[in-house]
């Protein structure tokens, strides 16, 4: 499993939002594509799952290009969370994650036993079985974020992609959020790859880091390579210091700004 | 998060078959007042009597030639009115949407008008032209609309400006003639009145073809309620379906049309008044829409029909007059609207 984009470029007509974009998506790994706000990095990962177009290059998924596959035979291959998404409130957690198994069922075709299955697994790895019963409306923020987690889990892809997945949420849910991605990355091999905001949830989580500056890739690698002080002031303009901390794996990144 | 403490959350099977059993009765027994009451009045006997075949031939006249015909018809284009409605809420992510949104009920009105004013030799083939002009209608604003894939804004924008144009042309016709509208108000306030069995067998094609394919975009229609780039992610179409689903109501709505007139608010309020009864679900919404437009225009008929003796209020009438006032009932009682 892996996926592959070359030289890819994104736009609006004339206007060029990403441009000679070659990635290089690896099975097993958690990915995460940083940037300044209107960088692309949300435009990138909307474009190598389909949901917008590009202009030109390709994007190639297990040798195919993603252009070629039937949108069911793609969302049955990778998960998109968007960042938008809505459900009538009065949707059951557990109906909501069943959608995850439409890419598997035909127009009048209901739910399988194995869609079941495949379902309750779903919630269980994310947490959400106990509330199966309830509105997506009557959880919190954090709980409902690990719901459509589940909806796109239930698909059983090979990727995960989350587009800002803790944006949202106050920093107890974005840590509940983050750790459950580790978790199901640990324990399913699952693929993920994510848009993130936070630079420490960036450094914490990640096998490789994407750092995007003006709708071109800046710099990849591993996250304590990429994430220097050197490229927080390039691509932010922001001074920090990167602080190894005794008693942790990953450095502390102290920004000099804030007094 | 407006309904945070409600408990009315999914559906039992017991609530949903609940919901439907009450409006399968309430059709029969609206049904069975619709042949009981007109001119000369029957008993319930009387009638059971027809159906077994024992009736006298003046009450066979009245009950399987004028009464009969009558209320199957209105409860054929009530379902099918309702469902287009439902299918483009889902399409338009939008309450307010209903088939004269995309078009269908203007288009019908610019053909049958012209017909009627201009070619009145015609007439006879108003319904034909009256679905083509509907069709046409759609088609043109969906075209206007489309710019890389079909925005719901931007086709209920482009909705509203050519409606105002089939509007301001309508409306210059029947300046122009203003003595010959008689033709023209009874398209424009549907009825029912004089409806044969010929009618019942033409709608009735049409309705199934067009059910059959509403059932059939049921998950679409669900999948569209989670946004589109989270439909798109579980392999839907999300353009295809839009303009499937459209197609598919846009046929019902111009069917209906076609065969008896436009009839407003039914596509409108049934589905909303079905979304009160049993959620947002398809599965569940679109025959429960089906059953409460149903249940709805035969009620409207038959009223409109027995209680002005003399004096028949069209359906269409009917419909805006008492359907508002109801919906705006349930609106307040129910007070948990989950949004189309």
């Amino acid at each position: 499993m892996e996926l592959k984009a070359n030289d890819l470029q994104i736009g609006y007509g004339e206007h060029v939002v990403v441009d000679d974009m070659n990635l290089n998506i690896m099975r097993d790994k958690i990915t995460t594509i940083i940037g300044p706000n209107g960088s692309g990095k949300s435009t990138v990962l909307k474009a190598v799952t389909r949901l917008i177009k590009y202009q030109k290059g390709n994007v190639i998924l297990n040798g195919q290009n993603i252009l070629s596959m039937k949108p069911k035979e793609l969302a049955r291959t990778i998960g998109v969370l968007p960042q938008l998404h809505s459900a009538p409130s009065d949707f059951r957690v557990k109906e909501l994650v069943s959608y995850g198994r439409m890419p598997y069922q035909k127009a009048f075709s209901g739910k399988s036993a194995e869609d079941e299955r495949i379902v309750q697994w779903a919630m269980e790895a994310t947490g959400t079985w106990q509330f199966r019963d309830k509105s997506i409306y009557e959880i919190s923020g954090g709980e409902s974020q690990r719901v459509w987690i589940a909806t796109v889990l239930a698909q059983k892809p090979e990727i995960l992609f989350l587009d800002e997945p803790t944006t949202y949420l106050d920093i107890s849910h974005q840590l509940e959020t983050m750790n459950l991605v580790k978790k199901l990355n640990r324990e399913t091999g699952i693929g993920v790859v994510m848009v993130l905001h936070d630079i420490t949830q960036a450094m914490e989580v990640s096998d490789h880091v994407i750092v995007i500056k003006n709708g071109r890739k800046y710099a990849e690698g591993k996250p304590e390579d990429v994430i220097t002080s050197k490229m927080m002031w390039d691509v932010y303009n922001v001074e920090c210091d990167i602080v190894p901390m005794p008693g942790r794996e990953k450095p502390l990144i102290a920004f000099k700004q804030i007094v | 998060m407006k309904n945070k403490n409600k408990n009315k959350t999914g559906n039992s099977l017991l609530k949903v078959s609940t919901v439907w059993l009450v409006l399968i009765i309430a059709i029969v027994g609206v049904f069975l007042l619709s042949v009981m009451l007109g001119s000369s009045r029957l008993s319930l006997e009387q009638i059971f009597n027809v159906f077994l075949g024992k009736g006298t031939k003046s009450e066979y006249a009245i009950v399987m030639t004028l009464r009969v015909p009558r209320a199957v018809l209105a409860i054929i284009v009530g379902g099918c009115l309702s469902v287009a409605g439902s299918l483009l809420q889902a399409v338009m992510k939008n309450p307010l949407a209903d088939p004269g949104s995309i078009g269908v009920s203007a288009g019908a009105s610019t053909a049958a008008i012209t017909i009627l004013l201009l070619f009145p030799n015609l007439t006879y083939s108003v319904p034909l032209f009256a679905f083509a002009g509907a069709a046409l209608a759609c088609v043109l604003i969906y075209l206007m609309a489309w710019k890389g894939g079909v925005d719901p804004v931007r086709i209920i924008l482009s909705g509203v400006a050519i409606n105002s144009v089939l509007g301001g042309y309508n409306a210059f016709l029947q300046l122009q003639n203003s003595d010959n509208l008689q033709g023209v108000l009874s398209f424009m306030n549907g009825s029912f009145s004089g409806s044969m069995w010929q009618e019942v067998k033409v709608m009735g094609i049409y309705a199934v073809v067009g059910l059959v394919a509403s059932f059939a975009c049921i998950k679409n229609a669900n999948a569209l309620q989670l946004g589109d780039e989270m439909a798109k992610n579980l392999g839907v179409r999300v353009n295809l379906s839009r303009i499937a689903l459209s197609a598919v109501s846009a046929f019902l709505a111009a069917a209906t049309v076609s065969q008896v007139g436009m009839i407003g608010f039914v596509g409108l309020v049934a589905p909303h008044i079905s979304r009160m009864l049993v959620g947002s679900d398809y599965k569940v919404l679109l025959p429960t829409s089906l059953l409460t437009g149903s249940a709805m225009v035969l009620l409207a008929d038959t009223v409109g029909r027995s209680v002005w003796p003399g004096t028949e209020i069209p359906v269409g009438v009917m419909m805006s007059v008492f359907g508002g006032p109801f919906f705006l009932y349930m609106l307040r009682k129910r007070g948990n609207f989950n949004g189309a």
